[in-house]
């Protein structure tokens, strides 16, 4: 791996962070590679290990920050959200510090999941009694109203080809109608050929691109429709 | 090294490398110099300037060098005052542990 792939994969796996932060990530690792210099890329990229830990650690840190870093040493985190409250605990004596700060994780860290988890089945519990009436009806309504949309999308579709089609052949029949009167009255008999040839001719035409439109929409709408169901899955495995 | 480096001591590290240059330094020399004290792997450090960078610890700024632009960290007052604090608790900590190690006064 060369740097502009490796800072070409980093580049793709950020695309979830924003923007600012992927910005500032790529400039970091570009001047990096810039100022390591050109005979010191393969050590710097054996050294970063891969593009990925790179990305991972960078997004760790990032979500560390919404969370507050909880795991850090006392003195440290107090520093962080009150600095001038600092010194007055720091008179107090060590030991004791130490303790108070050691009982509170181990209370946060025993208590959070443990009731977070009833709450989470209490709360499941609860929507499946109260919604079902009204949740099941809903969704069977949604995925016959998703059903309604794609086969009106598809019967459009097919009405334009079939559209096209009549045209054609009303200008075949037109033509034939033309030929017979020509022998009476030629005026009005060429007018119907040359009106039955040009909608003969646009008939044509209308068909064959819509036949082309067909091929190029179908399978996108096929594709939509499995994305949209997909949709809901991928979510749940990413929460 | 058999004692690990955590997040605060990173950061007061890094606040002390980048703080003993008054024009500001780059993040290749700010890696090199950290690695100089301590074991780190070198994608450890942009996650570290980063946030500090945020907590208005660092600033930075870009300035032209070999014809291209190149990014500087330099430590605020904010930063400064930061790394005093952590100065202070990194001597009552070593103090206590030395204590400790050499003949037990604080235990």
């Amino acid at each position: 791996m060369n740097r502009i792939e490796f800072m070409t994969e980093l580049a793709a796996l950020l695309q979830d962070v924003p923007e600012e932060e992927r910005r500032d990530a790529m400039q970091f690792y570009n001047d990096y590679f810039d100022d390591a210099g050109e005979d010191k890329e393969g050590e710097v990229i054996s050294e970063l290990e891969s593009p990925k830990k790179v990305a991972q650690k960078i997004k760790a840190d990032l979500l560390g920050q919404q969370a507050e870093r909880v795991y850090t040493e006392t003195g440290c985190q107090d520093s962080r959200t009150d600095e001038k409250n600092m010194p007055a605990k720091r008179e107090k004596p060590a030991k004791n510090q130490e303790y108070q700060y050691g009982g509170d994780m181990d209370n946060e860290e025993k208590q959070k999941p443990w009731s977070n988890n009833i709450l989470k089945v209490i709360l499941i519990i609860a929507i499946i009694l109260v919604g079902a009436p009204i949740i099941i009806p809903c969704a069977v309504a949604i995925v016959l109203v998703v059903l309604a949309c794609v086969v009106s999308l598809f019967a459009f579709f097919f009405a334009i080809v079939i559209g096209f089609a009549a045209i054609a052949i009303a200008g075949v029949v037109l033509v034939c109608a033309g030929i017979f009167t020509v022998i009476p009255e030629v005026a009005v008999g060429l007018a119907l050929i040359g009106t039955g040839l040009i909608l003969g001719v646009i008939g044509a035409i209308g068909t064959v691109a819509g036949v082309k439109l067909c091929i190029v929409v179908i399978p996108g709408i096929c594709r939509g429709i499995v994305w949209i169901f997909s949709r809901p899955f991928h979510r749940r495995v990413v929460a | 090294m058999v004692f690990n480096t955590g997040a605060a001591l990173l950061d007061a590290i890094v606040l002390a490398v980048v703080s003993r240059d008054k024009e500001g330094t780059y993040g290749y020399k700010i890696t090199q110099d950290v690695r100089k004290a301590i074991e780190v792997s070198e994608s450890t450090l942009y996650p570290v300037l980063r946030r500090l960078q945020k907590e208005d610890c660092l600033e930075v700024y870009d300035r032209q060098f070999d014809g291209r632009n190149r990014r500087y960290y330099k430590v605020t007052e904010k930063g400064t005052a930061q790394l005093r604090l952590y100065e202070t608790e990194w001597k009552n900590y070593s103090s206590r542990i030395n204590g400790l190690f050499e003949g037990g006064e604080f235990a």
